[in-house]
């Protein structure tokens, strides 16, 4: 939003406020008004009712493109059902959302925020495990019934996400089906690609794991073009970043990748998919 | 009307009273769907089978809203049986609303 926007929004609200307070002036109707509780007035004059702003921009986020896609596949009517306790936020790059062993407080539903999970060592070495974006959700453990984090999770690109508190989600897990549904679809796909990883990492070559992951990422950033630092990739695939380097140079002499300062563009997909392992196909069908 | 729920005593001519309300809600604005689920929990355990509940979207009705006496929204309005009564706000305060609703705690 532009300065002018933001200064025109803000002079909007104040007209909006004043009209508010004149049509309700005292009794109850105050009181929750006060404390935050009521969403529209009516107004005798014009005949009409009116929302709040609060209210209206939910509304508005309610009726525009939901960028979460397991909160995309819901009926609208249970997305609706849910937005009373979702709250928009920004997450920030190097934000800690979850330490490993502690009481999960909210669930996160990314829009293009990206987030990884990282097991931490007791040599403090931490190895990246998994990689929420659009596609997913952080806070698992609750939807399977566990209350705590096993793993550290930290915010590895900034952007926007919706949170919900615990309790509140997991009454609106009884009650949603749908919810449900999505969510235990998400979660054996979780466990199929750690499963694959583990093999993964076993039986393939550093090159075609990282042709793997980089398609991976393509597929949850929905760009070609993503920034990934040496170390990140390097604790990603659990290697030593010169491993990184040697196996992005030889992607790069094939022309299938760029890759200068953490800057990755992908510059031949049908290549860099012929070069991967192919579970990068498998992860991708699990998730499907 | 967004939506309609009714639901009547099964329990024969000696039944309970059953407990009519209109709530006066904004489509799905966050108080509105709180207000909502709020008071279908309190119905679910206090009133079971004995309440009948209307839910009006001033939106979409808004002179209806008008002619009740309706200034904001949500707005829980208790019909019958008397004394009427009305309570303003997502209906998070539950033992007020018990209070509202003639419910004995």
């Amino acid at each position: 939003m532009s300065a002018t926007q933001s200064a025109q929004r803000v002079a909007g609200e104040r007209v909006a406020n004043g009209r508010i307070l004149r049509l309700v002036k005292s009794g109850p109707e105050r009181e929750a008004l006060e404390s935050g509780q009521v969403d529209a007035v009516l107004d005798p004059e014009t005949r009409t009712a009116f929302l709040l702003p609060d209210a209206e921009r939910a509304l508005s986020a309610a009726g525009g493109p939901i960028a979460n896609s397991l909160l995309a596949a819901l009926p609208r009517e249970d997305y609706k059902g849910l937005l009373g306790e979702l709250e928009s936020l920004t997450l920030s790059s190097g934000e800690v959302l979850y330490e490993p062993g502690e009481r999960i407080r909210h669930v996160y539903f990314p829009g293009d925020a990206q987030v990884s999970l990282l097991i931490v060592m007791p040599d403090r070495k931490a190895l990246e495990v998994g990689l929420v974006g659009r596609e997913g959700m952080v806070g698992i453990p609750l939807v399977l019934g566990a209350e705590v984090s096993s793993v550290r999770v930290l915010v590895q690109g900034s952007g926007s996400a919706l949170r919900m508190k615990a309790a509140s989600f997991r009454e609106a897990l009884a009650r949603c089906l749908p919810l449900q549904r999505e969510l235990y679809r998400y979660a054996y796909a979780k466990l199929g690609q750690a499963r694959q990883t583990a093999a993964c990492n076993r039986f393939h070559q550093v090159e075609a794991r990282l042709a793997s992951w980089l398609l991976l990422t393509r597929h949850r950033v929905r760009s070609d073009q993503f920034h990934l630092t040496h170390e990140f990739v390097a604790a990603t695939l659990g290697i030593r970043r010169v491993g990184v380097t040697n196996a992005a140079g030889a992607l790069q002499r094939r022309k299938l990748i760029s890759y200068r300062r953490g800057n990755i563009r992908i510059l031949d997909r049908k290549g860099l998919k012929a070069a991967s392992c192919g579970c990068y196909e498998i992860v991708r069908n699990l998730a499907s | 009307m967004r939506a309609k729920k009714a639901k009547k005593s099964r329990a024969g001519p000696a039944a309970m009273t059953v407990v009519v309300m209109r709530l006066y809600i904004a489509d799905a604005a966050p108080n509105s769907v709180k207000a909502i689920a709020n008071l279908e929990a309190i119905c679910k355990e206090h009133l079971p089978g004995a309440f009948k509940l209307e839910i009006v979207d001033v939106l979409e009705f808004p002179l209806r809203a008008l002619a009740d006496g309706v200034l904001v929204t949500p707005h829980l309005a208790k019909l019958s049986p008397s004394p009427a009564a009305k309570i303003i706000g997502n209906l998070s305060d539950r033992s007020n609303v018990l209070h509202a609703l003639g419910i004995k705690q």
